[in-house]
């Protein structure tokens, strides 16, 4: 902890704690105190600024990111929870310059406004189509449900999720 | 419409990719090297004299930069409106004495965020509380709580008035002696927010006597005059950069305390500061929209022509003047312009009361509005045994119609918005359905029509907007916009304006925007007015720029200019299609025979071109708006009797866009605000009590998720169009979609239960307790029968 | 290591309760330990026909099982409501029972709102319902997974240093709103268990919310019950409502007065008519009393209804 002498702090031990985590493939080894949490750590530490922080209390799943993966909430996960884990995150999904299907079917069917519910929700129906490759409309909301959305209304992003598992839809926009 | 490329088609956005790929940097995204966390004190009184702040204990903690209260500010005030009746009226930080609970007293800048919260809690204040007052009509009284005891009394002997609006025509008192019908109602609308995903949030580095600032808003340009005059600034040495904006929808117009703060504390420290309100912050002491209590009193011919209406509406306006004045402006606005009204009186009240400060939220007013009017039409509707479609009809403005504040209609599709509305849903054999004839099992479906109009582009600082096309010598090419992309998809808009005029690909085109210092100005995202005037704009430059080209390309082929036409990046001769050069060529001419001309397009553009300024907001005296949108909406409601729950199961908008540059765009703007409409009506609420907010958070501010929404349809009314080289009108989609079906939600709960609300939300309780009184209504009314036949 | 830290040492597996009460300062562990990495055993099938759960097993996982869906399919249901899907892939059984009990006053942060702490912060007053002394606090425990386990005559296993005890699924809950939970420090739930049910055996669950998914419940309605060899009465039952009190709430007077009467659906509304009374929901979370009556009420006659339909086609 900050000890102060004369005026200058000095730390007399850290707490942090080394952990490794593989982002996207790609193996990081960071300190991060107890109390960070993975949104912070992946945002901050790691740089990556695709995954958004907005409620901060585990409500609205703008965090979503893919833990070993599950989709969860990174604002209430703590980063020393995820040493040694896969996580990916939305700048995890595209091959270079080739989209996934989801995020093509995203532009087609116009399921981003401000864009900033954009990467949670992405990372949600990610995993609901790894898991149920054709997903019924009850099935999305209960995959999306976690996700709150204020621009869209909602029905472009089911939308987009039945496009991307082929299940009839057409793209809108070209 | 000859044949468009681009203008009305749905062009993917020009932002998705970097949406969906995490790369659309937003204000908290920025990060610059030896940054300093910000955060705000705040009080938790909602009214308090300030005694005395000591900061030193604050200062002295090891890791803090800077501590700054009022007095480390120029005392420069600011407001929403900035006139000489409302001058502004707040400063960035309390002075004197705190207003509501939340108020920004101070502000630290610190190495990090534990940190900075602990300097919060080192900062000494000492507070002496006051008498408070949180409902306007308590606070109007002689004799309440004065919030701004240095306000001028603008209403006789009330207390607490932020400001008023009062207008007339006609004389209604003579018109409802002469009414076959009158009523008088009450409505009132529940205090909401706005709930934008992205936090607010600010990042200001000053260096080298130049601030830099990033910051989640609606509009750069004012953003930028606020910061300076409160900063004492030039305007030249404030950059206001382009970020992109993770949603608005009116709560991010105004200079906020906290933008200030990081500026401020960055001159102090030397360094970037950046500042990200809490979730909890922005729902307790941020602005929220405004609640309305709307008194209408109307009086019908016995066919259902309007021909005369009293209103009275009272805003609760929160603890600053804010937009409060503005609304109640609008408020009279949104009575007047969807029916013809001979007759009409209209006070609006602005009250003052010890709560956050307000801000626009989508609709500014007009959902409250129309829910209160088309409640109370319906209402008339059926007591004269008229229809609901039939009395709409017979009151619809319609095309070249000259509204009482001298604006005029012009191409208004409203008549045919009805029609079209009322036939695609099978209105007339749905309504009153299961009222008349019960279904087995405890739900009830209704359905309900609201109408309204929205205007676009109206003036309020910049008041204008500027766009610069800049050829590039291959063809393609930058344009310079002051447009912020805040969802809408403005950037996606203005390309396809710019592709067809310039006849270029959506390719060719990058958009540099919103950035004050290198964008040209422009209105801002809200008054829904960028595809009008900002698109405007965008058009004349691209028009101007293609003209250069012409006349370049005339001159080098030595044929008539208006020969020649262009495609693809080409300029040919329609006579002599092999005469043809590119716009490459064309460039490298203009540069080598024009004195180095490198083709740039100026374009600008405002609505009321020919009034100087906006009208008043105490009298509504003055020209509004050239360009009034009308929409109808239908609503068809599911609820369950039994528990009051109610439902939106099927919205249909029809509505008079002028045209739709990018269908899909506007299909969009209206699912979402179908989505925000029926939060509206059944399920969100600010819980306040002693100006404390109960519910800051998005399981106790329920707005809507995925399993809310509706099957959502729409229908455009095609009243205007595009042709190349002219302008345009198209009518805002934006805001005035949610009032029209707000108002059909509560008339449909009406056609499902026979419960008619005067005030949203429609919750299940209060449904229930609806169905509970008609069924004794309808006992008693039994019970009465049976006993004088037995009498 | 949570007996040698005494009460400053908080465990948790998923977070999703402990670390948003963390960032509101409700919750200041000294030190934390972390159960998440402690892999549990699937659910499995005892020799004795009961279900045996580990209280590591993510909630995602429960809806998932085979096994759960046969057997149990009420837990599976009340799984599935809870929260969003990411807190049911990162929240686990164990988590969900232990959860804290709830108020819009408790949840949130107090930096400049309701700063004096309450009873249950440890202080000195109660923001909703002023009257109340110290040792009352009206805070609603709002577990979805809760009432189901109760209904279904569920046994929790709490382990502690010196071994393990069992105790039914009710005792876990003190009605205390201070002190919600009956594990004494240093304990956790290390698993549960679900007897079989017989023939004639029926259920329904039933959660109210504004928006239908997302929320913590309104109220929470849960209903088993064992249909006598007539088909026509019931023999046994257990009426459990959730969300409405300081913990899950067994109606036994509803029970004895359902076993009283044949199950057509005026018995039912009479029953549940009763028992929205005898449950005396608290008014929370902006909902009335008088609303959450009669939201129970019918929503209670419908489970009623629903799992003497499921009953009788056990028979």
């Amino acid at each position: 902890m900050d000890v102060t002498t004369g005026g200058i702090a000095t730390r007399t031990r850290s707490t942090s704690r080394l952990i490794s985590l593989c982002v996207n493939s790609e193996w990081h080894e960071i300190a991060v105190k107890p109390r960070s949490t993975l949104v912070e750590v992946i945002r901050e530490t790691i740089g990556l600024t695709g995954t958004k922080a907005s409620c901060e209390s585990g409500i609205c799943g703008a965090c979503t990111v893919l833990l070993n993966g599950r989709p969860v909430l990174a604002c209430i996960t703590l980063a020393v929870e995820c040493d040694g884990k896969q996580i990916r995150t939305v700048e995890g999904l595209a091959d270079g310059e080739k989209l996934t299907a989801i995020q093509e079917a995203f532009l087609d069917q116009g399921a981003i406004q401000c864009g900033f519910c954009t990467p949670g929700m992405l990372m949600s129906a990610t995993a609901l189509l790894r898991d149920n490759p054709t997903p019924t409309r009850e099935e999305i909301n209960k995959a999306l449900e976690g996700n709150l959305c204020r621009c869209t209304g909602y029905n472009s992003i089911v939308d987009a999720v039945l496009q991307a598992s082929g299940q009839g839809v057409k793209p809108v926009m070209k | 419409m000859s044949e468009l490329n681009y203008v009305g088609k749905s062009w993917r956005r020009k932002d998705g990719p970097a949406k969906v790929t995490g790369k659309a940097v937003y204000t908290q995204d920025v990060r610059l090297p030896n940054m300093l966390i910000g955060r705000i004190l705040r009080s938790p009184h909602p009214h308090a004299r300030i005694v005395r702040i000591d900061t030193s204990r604050a200062k002295a903690l090891p890791g803090v930069k800077a501590v700054i209260t009022v007095d480390d500010t120029k005392g420069i005030k600011h407001g929403f409106v900035e006139t000489p009746r409302y001058p502004p009226d707040q400063e960035v930080l309390a002075r004197g004495k705190v207003v509501h609970v939340g108020e920004e007293v101070a502000a630290v800048a610190a190495v990090d965020q534990v940190t900075a919260q602990r300097a919060l809690e080192l900062v000494d204040v000492e507070y002496e509380p006051l008498p408070a007052v949180f409902e306007p009509e308590e606070a109007m009284q002689p004799g309440a709580p004065e919030i701004h005891p240095s306000h001028p009394k603008f209403v006789g002997p009330y207390s607490n008035i932020g400001g008023n609006t009062d207008t007339a025509w006609g004389d209604v008192e003579k018109g409802f002696a002469e009414s076959d019908y009158v009523r008088e109602d009450r409505f009132e609308c529940q205090l909401r927010t706005h709930g934008y995903l992205e936090p607010h949030a600010t990042l200001a580095q000053w260096e080298n006597d130049k601030l830099n600032v990033w910051t989640s808003s609606m509009g750069v340009f004012v953003k930028r005059a606020k910061l300076a005059k409160t900063l004492g600034l030039p305007y030249s040495s404030v950059r206001i950069h382009k970020t992109y904006v993770g949603g608005t929808f009116g709560g991010k117009i105004d200079l906020y305390s906290h933008e200030y703060c990081a500026a401020r504390l960055s001159m102090i420290t030397g360094r970037p500061v950046q500042i990200v309100a809490s979730r909890e912050e922005i729902f307790s002491a941020y602005r929220h929209a405004q609640p309305l209590i709307l008194e209408i009193k109307t009086g019908v011919k016995k066919d259902g022509t309007l021909v005369a209406q009293r209103i009275r509406a009272i805003n609760n306006a929160g603890a600053y003047r804010g937009s409060g004045v503005v609304v109640i402006f609008l408020a009279w606005g949104f009575t007047m312009i969807p029916y013809r009204i001979p007759n009409l009186k209209y006070e609006g009240l602005s009250v003052y009361t010890n709560h956050t400060v307000r801000a626009p939220q989508r609709g500014h007013g007009a959902p409250k509005v129309r829910f209160a009017i088309e409640s109370q039409l319906d209402m008339i509707a059926e007591a004269l045994g008229i229809d609901p479609i039939t009395i709409r009809l017979r009151n619809a403005r319609g095309s070249g119609e000259r509204l009482p504040n001298g604006d005029n209609t012009h191409h208004c599709g409203l008549p045919d918005c009805i029609r079209l509305a009322a036939e695609k849903s099978d209105f007339l054999i749905k309504f009153g359905r299961d009222r008349k004839s019960p279904p087995e099992g405890t739900i009830r479906r209704g359905i309900g029509i609201g109408v309204s109009a929205y205007m676009g582009g109206t003036l309020i600082y910049p008041n204008g907007s500027g766009v610069i096309v800049k050829m590039n010598d291959d063809g393609s090419a930058v344009v310079l916009t002051g447009a912020i992309d805040i969802g809408q998809g403005s950037e996606t808009v203005i390309s396809q304006i710019v592709a067809e005029e310039l006849a270029i690909g959506m390719d060719d085109i990058k958009i540099i925007s919103a950035d004050t210092d290198v964008t040209p100005q422009d209105i801002g995202a809200w008054i829904s007015g960028m595809t009008y005037v900002t698109g405007n704009a965008a058009r004349q430059a691209a028009s101007n720029a293609r003209e250069k080209l012409r006349q370049v390309a005339a001159e080098k082929m030595s044929v008539p200019a208006e020969h020649l036409l262009l495609k693809d990046k080409v300029v040919y001769d329609r006579v002599n299609p092999e005469l043809r050069m590119t716009y490459r060529e064309v460039i490298a001419h203009s540069i080598a025979t024009r004195r180095g001309d490198t083709i740039i397009g100026e374009g600008y553009w405002r609505t009321m071109r020919d009034e100087p300024t906006h009208p008043s907001l105490a009298t509504t005296k003055g020209r509004w708006t050239e360009n009034y949108a009308f929409s109808t909406q239908v609503a068809e409601v599911e609820v369950d009797i039994e528990t009051g729950e109610a439902r939106l199961v099927k919205a249909l908008t029809v509505h008079d866009c002028g045209f739709p540059i990018n269908p899909a765009l506007v299909k969009g703007q209206i699912d979402g605000q179908v989505s925000m409409a029926l939060g509206h009506a059944f399920m969100e609420q600010v819980l306040t009590k002693g100006g404390y907010t109960l519910n800051p958070n998005w399981l106790d501010y329920q707005m809507p998720t995925i399993h809310n929404m509706a099957i959502s349809e729409d229908v455009d009314v095609i009243t205007e169009q595009y042709c190349v080289g002219q302008p345009y009108r198209t009518k805002e989609v934006g805001e005035g979609l949610i009032s029209g079906i707000l108002a059909a939600m509560g008339n449909a709960v009406y056609d499902a239960t026979g419960v008619r609300l005067h005030s949203t939300p429609f919750t299940a309780e209060k449904i229930l307790v609806g169905l509970k009184h008609l069924q004794y209504q309808a006992k008693t009314a039994r019970s009465t029968q049976i006993k004088s036949v037995g009498a | 290591m949570l007996c040698r830290w005494g009460p400053d040492a908080r465990a948790f597996a998923g977070g999703t309760d402990l670390v948003p009460h963390m960032r509101a300062q409700l919750v200041k562990p000294g030190l934390l330990v972390s159960l998440g990495g402690i892999a549990p055993e699937p659910p499995r099938l005892l020799l004795n026909g009961s279900v045996r759960i580990d209280a590591l097993s993510r909630l995602a996982d429960l809806e998932r099982s085979d096994l759960l869906r046969s057997k149990v399919p009420m837990l599976v249901e009340a799984a599935h409501v809870v929260g969003s899907n990411q807190i049911r892939q990162m929240g686990t059984l164990g988590g969900n029972l232990c959860q804290e009990t709830r108020c819009l006053y408790l949840d949130q942060k107090h930096d400049y709102q309701f700063v004096a702490p309450c009873y249950k912060r440890g202080g000195a007053c109660c923001y909703p319902f002023p009257r109340n002394g110290q040792d009352t606090c009206w805070s609603v425990y709002m577990s979805d997974v809760a009432p189901a386990l109760i209904a279904l005559q569920a046994s929790i296993e709490i382990m502690r240093e010196s071994g393990t005890r069992h105790i039914r699924a009710e005792e876990l809950f003190t009605g205390n709103g201070l002190k919600p939970l009956s594990l004494g420090e240093s304990e956790l739930v290390g698993a549960v268990t679900i007897p079989s049910k017989g023939s004639g055996f029926g259920w329904d669950f039933h959660k109210s919310t504004v928006r239908g998914g997302l929320e913590f419940g309104m109220a929470v309605v849960a209903v088993a019950l064992r249909l006598a060899k007539d088909a026509r009465t019931c023999a046994e039952s257990r009426i459990v409502i959730g969300a409405v009190r300081e913990g899950p709430v067994r109606l036994a007077s509803a029970e004895s007065s359902l076993a009283s009467g044949e199950l057509d659906e005026q018995h039912l509304a009479q029953v549940a008519v009763a028992a929205s009374k005898e449950v005396n929901p608290l008014a929370h979370h902006g909902f009335s009393r008088r609303y959450l009556m009669d939201n129970i009420r019918v929503y209670l006659r419908r489970t009623l209804g629903r799992a003497v339909e499921r009953a009788r086609q056990e028979c």
